[in-house]
């Protein structure tokens, strides 16, 4: 059979998605094409909308459709703390969980020297010259997971250089979490970062 | 091992580097003790409430069950072992670096038991001291060793002369150490003994023996760049 030349070229695009081979690109092209042509039309408006208009926020380096996003903007956050996240949804958590109302720096990514990506590939100097604009506390707020933990040494050390506060977010037992339903590796952690209780 | 379904349990095993695989699995590269270098898919490691989340960790000695034989194994089940307190600041980074080289240079489904018992023993080192360094050069001489390449350290290259340690000489690669050759690398006879016994206290000793790595690391990567030695070398520059 022939392919028209269009379909294999969407079938091609549509590869650039996560986790999509060839054959879950064909099937998204049949699907759009004879099951939903009006869902495949705003598909194809919004995306390039979202395209062309979305760029990264000068301060926080979030997805923005301004120069300067909404929170960045806000006079009701506190300047005097800056929070570093991996990804835009950390952020989302964090301010779920209402516990935080300073400023924010999204890496979009972390270290992770195995898959080549290096303090380069996140212009992390984009973050130094952030933090240097005020006086403030970096929070580093990145995974707990060994690329993160690399990511948070790498970046003390760089802010630590230009006499910038740095501190990170303390790890332990999920609260409401019973230790004999914990995973080894976090009681462990939780016994070695153990606090001594004062009154 | 067993005729069918090819299980293998309880296996002593390092987790060298993970990817994300499909919506909710992890593709593991393991260094198990018994069976070499191996690619594992952990099914459903992703997903936020699995018990596998907090173990699949880097540097942790842990005990694999696996099946399957193909090029991809399927991870059954995975046992803490313990005993190695998570690697900080910059022993993380060195850590990372040990399984950049074990990643480039360690074949696949080739054992090799004293290289990994060597690995366990170079993590505590670098959790517990400080000249990481000097832990860097044993685990790299080490591992050349255990891969096929050692060095020829105590013997000038082709004869049974010993190394002196007052003496001058140019190492070539896949040669040795030799003091009638213009080209190799120029290095004092002490740091050639001084390797040969891990030790790295005299600062000469320390600065040659990096400089001979870099150089047989570099041959024997084949034009493989490292991306943590770059990461480390950024860092210590601010
Ligand atoms: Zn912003």
């Amino acid at each position: 059979m022939n392919t028209p030349s269009s379909l294999e070229d969407l079938i091609a695009a549509l590869r650039c998605l996560p986790g999509v081979g060839p054959k879950s690109a064909q099937r998204m092209a049949y699907h759009l094409l004879q099951r939903d042509k009006p869902g495949a039309l705003r598909l194809a408006h919004t995306l390039g909308h979202a395209v062309e208009s979305i760029r990264h926020c000068a301060k926080c380096n979030n997805f923005s459709e301004e120069e300067v996003c909404v929170l960045c903007r806000s006079h009701k956050r506190d300047a005097g703390l800056l929070c570093v996240v991996e990804m835009p949804a950390d952020l989302l958590m964090m301010e779920q969980a209402q516990c935080y109302r300073g400023m924010y720096f999204v890496l979009m990514g972390r270290l992770s020297p195995l898959d080549g990506i290096g303090a380069r590939e996140l212009h992390l100097e984009r973050l130094v010259r952030r933090a240097q604009e005020q006086p403030c506390e970096v929070i580093l707020a990145t995974n707990f997971t060994v690329e993160g933990e690399a990511t948070a040494h790498y970046l003390s050390t760089l802010l630590n250089a230009q006499g910038i506060k740095v501190s990170r977010i303390a790890r332990g037992l999920p609260v409401g979490g019973e230790l004999e339903h914990v995973d080894s590796g976090t009681l462990a952690q939780a016994v070695l970062e153990r606090r001594v209780f004062s009154e | 091992m067993s005729a069918h379904k090819h299980r293998l349990e309880n296996q002593p095993a390092f987790i060298l580097h993970s990817y994300p695989f499909r919506e909710t699995s992890l593709l593991l590269e393991v260094f198990s003790r018994n069976h070499g270098r191996l690619a594992m898919v952990a099914r459903g490691a992703r997903r936020p409430r699995s018990a596998l989340r907090g173990l699949l960790m880097n540097f942790q000695p842990l005990e694999l069950s696996w099946f399957g034989k193909g090029e991809v194994r399927t991870l059954h089940s995975a046992e803490w072992q313990g005993g190695q307190p998570q690697l900080q600041s910059t022993a993380l980074l060195c850590g990372f670096y040990l399984n950049e080289l074990l990643l480039n240079l360690m074949a696949r489904d080739d054992p090799h038991a004293a290289l990994f018992d060597y690995y366990l023993m170079t993590l505590q080192r670098l959790a517990h001291e400080t000249d990481h360094a000097a832990t860097l050069r044993c685990f790299e001489k080490h591992m050349l060793q255990e891969l096929g390449y050692a060095l020829l350290l105590e013997h000038e290259a082709g004869s049974d002369k010993p190394i002196e340690p007052g003496a001058h000489y140019n190492y070539v690669i896949e040669h040795g150490a030799s003091r009638d050759v213009e080209e190799g690398l120029p290095l004092l006879g002490k740091t050639l003994l001084d390797m040969a016994a891990d030790d790295y206290h005299d600062p000469l000793s320390a600065q040659q023996s990096k400089q001979l790595m870099r150089m047989l690391l570099n041959h024997h990567l084949a034009g493989k760049v490292l991306h943590t030695r770059e990461l480390i070398k950024d860092l210590l520059k601010n």
